[in-house]
């Protein structure tokens, strides 16, 4: 079956839309539910509080819905956009619908815990609700960087014209750069959603130490979201790197090789690095006067748990630049 | 939609060599830096009992920037990278804002900013670390937990540069990417604004703040 280039968009546009917003529904869903949870259990510990536990849930959910926004955004695009139809294209409508999909799970759970422990914390600690809305809202918007990474690789998949490249090695790149960015989200979206929920908590146990407990809260995001952006970069290389033409199959299974690498390589550091961030915000907030010490611990231990994304990264980069 | 990843260049030929100037992106630095003299000369004239609107910032920033330099460092060492510090982050958040002007952007946009400044923060790590443990145990670290560990460790000290700055680097050409794509979608209208608020100020704000939480801490780790 040899497929003309129109039917092939056509495909691509709707497969990827499905790919898109199916793995896209995941996470948010999730994330929301444990919101929900979390707020049933603070009002059943403070009855009186449920209006402001009931909007500060309402709030949490309306955020941790974003990534899936962001997915939805992507596939009506994807359904309802014209463009030049060639296999190239074709590709590139896939990886884009792949990766925003895949990209959307980790932010959307991720940015459930910090809304679930909000909620837990305003029934724990009334008076400061406000405090505890702002800490949520900070640490659910930055959760969302891995989603908006993916979003970007999306755009620029779905809006940049390749049709003037070689089809054979290069449709693989692009499906490579669409897996790389979209899988390594997951884990860094749900890692960094770790570190706001445990500020979140610490905030409500200890009101005064907000900002040291936000200082470390974002520096153990930003660090979760290292293999998100690793694969922000094989996915650049592979988008904007120009593959000479070749009909075996070798060079583009080494380029899709490498998406995947980096992609799934970044999972496993992502959920670490939030693990180790938890924890040292959590101890932050009840251990204030030591907070130099425990951020460079966890810096240290961050940064030995990240180096198994260092290996993928660096596989990936054989794969592109060797192979 | 083709200007997505475009960046106005200037070629000077010099002894054979092709020097390329990235115009717009130096321009913009420019104006970031005449923006920073501005606001300097603004706080400390007129020094007073009773702050002026430049002075209450100014005295906000080296507070909140001593404290968290202290913390990190110890209060000598905080003496001397607290300038650094303080300036670094003046200098990143007003490049992230200054995207929000119609026609100039993020001198941040462009890798080479970010990258510039990441180099910059690992030299000054690195050095620090020589000079408070000297240079045989720096060296000795990089054979931690066991010898053939070595290349691992010196690529794992790059992939700090690397990270640092294509963190800075994503999250603002990533702003302005969606921002340029909402807005040719649906023609200007109701959401850029929204769009800016948030990637402009917000995520400008937050990152410039990681950049510089992130510098402390690996002089910090160097250091300790």
């Amino acid at each position: 079956m040899i497929l003309d280039p129109p039917s092939a968009m056509k495909i691509a546009s709707f497969v990827g839309a499905g790919l898109c917003i199916g793995f896209g529904a995941i996470g948010a869903a999730v994330g929301e539910g444990y919101t929900a949870g979390l707020a049933n259990q603070g009002i059943s510990q403070k009855p009186e509080k449920s209006g402001d536990i009931v909007k500060n849930m309402l709030v949490g959910q309306a955020v941790a819905e974003s990534a899936g926004i962001f997915a939805l955004v992507i596939a009506i695009l994807l359904i309802f956009m014209e463009s030049t139809p060639s296999l190239l294209n074709a590709a590139s409508l896939i990886g884009a619908g792949l990766c925003m999909g895949l990209g959307a799970i980790g932010s959307g759970i991720g940015s459930g815990f910090p809304g679930g422990e909000a909620c837990l914390g305003i029934s724990r600690q009334p008076a400061v609700s406000n405090r505890l809305t702002t800490s949520m809202l900070i640490g659910s918007a930055v959760c969302q960087t891995p989603a908006i990474f993916a979003m970007v690789i999306s755009l620029i998949l779905m809006f940049t014209k390749f049709t003037d490249l070689p089809l054979s090695p290069t449709w693989a790149a692009l499906l490579g750069a669409g897996l790389s960015t979209g899988l390594a989200a997951i884990g860094s979206g749900i890692g960094g959603g770790m570190a706001a929920g445990a500020s979140c908590e610490g905030v409500a146990r200890q009101p005064e130490t907000f900002g040291s407990v936000t200082t470390t809260m974002l520096v153990g995001q930003a660090v979760s979201q290292t293999p998100a952006i690793f694969g922000l970069v094989v996915s650049f290389v592979l988008m904007f790197k120009t593959f000479p033409e070749s009909q075996s199959l070798a060079p583009a299974m080494a380029l899709l090789g490498a998406g995947i690498s980096m992609g799934f390589g970044g999972v496993g550091p992502g959920v670490g690095n939030g693990l180790t961030a938890q924890e040292a915000v959590r101890w932050v907030a009840r251990n204030v006067e030591h907070a130099g010490l425990l951020t460079r611990t966890m810096m240290v231990g961050q940064a030995v748990a990240q180096s198994t994304a260092i290996y993928a990264m660096v596989v990936s980069l054989v794969l592109i630049f060797v192979v | 939609m083709e200007d997505l990843t475009q960046i106005p260049q200037w070629t000077l030929q010099l002894f054979g060599l092709n020097l390329v100037f990235n115009t717009g992106t130096i321009l913009m630095t420019w104006i970031v830096m005449g923006g920073l003299i501005l606001f300097g000369f603004m706080a400390t004239r007129n020094l007073h009992f009773l702050p002026n609107p430049f002075q209450v910032v100014a005295e906000l920033l080296v507070d909140i920037f001593y404290n968290i330099t202290k913390d990190a460092l110890d209060e000598k060492m905080a003496k001397r990278y607290f300038p650094l510090v303080c300036s670094l982050f003046m200098f990143l958040v007003l490049c992230n804002w200054i995207g929000i002007i119609p026609k100039l952007y993020e001198p941040t946009k462009d890798l080479n900013t970010t990258l510039g400044l990441g180099l910059m923060g690992f030299v000054l790590a690195h050095h620090a670390g020589i000079k408070a443990k000297g240079f045989k145990k720096y060296a000795t670290e990089y054979f931690q937990p066991i010898f053939f560990m070595a290349p691992l460790n010196v690529i794992g000290e790059i992939a700090k540069v690397v990270s640092i700055s294509f963190r800075l680097y994503g999250n603002i050409m990533g702003g302005s990417i969606i921002i340029l794509v909402v807005s040719h979608l649906i023609y200007s209208l109701v959401l850029p604004p929204l769009l800016n608020l948030f990637f402009g100020l917000f995520v400008g704000t937050v990152q410039a703040f990681v950049f510089t939480m992130l510098t402390v801490v690996y002089i910090s780790v160097q250091v300790k």
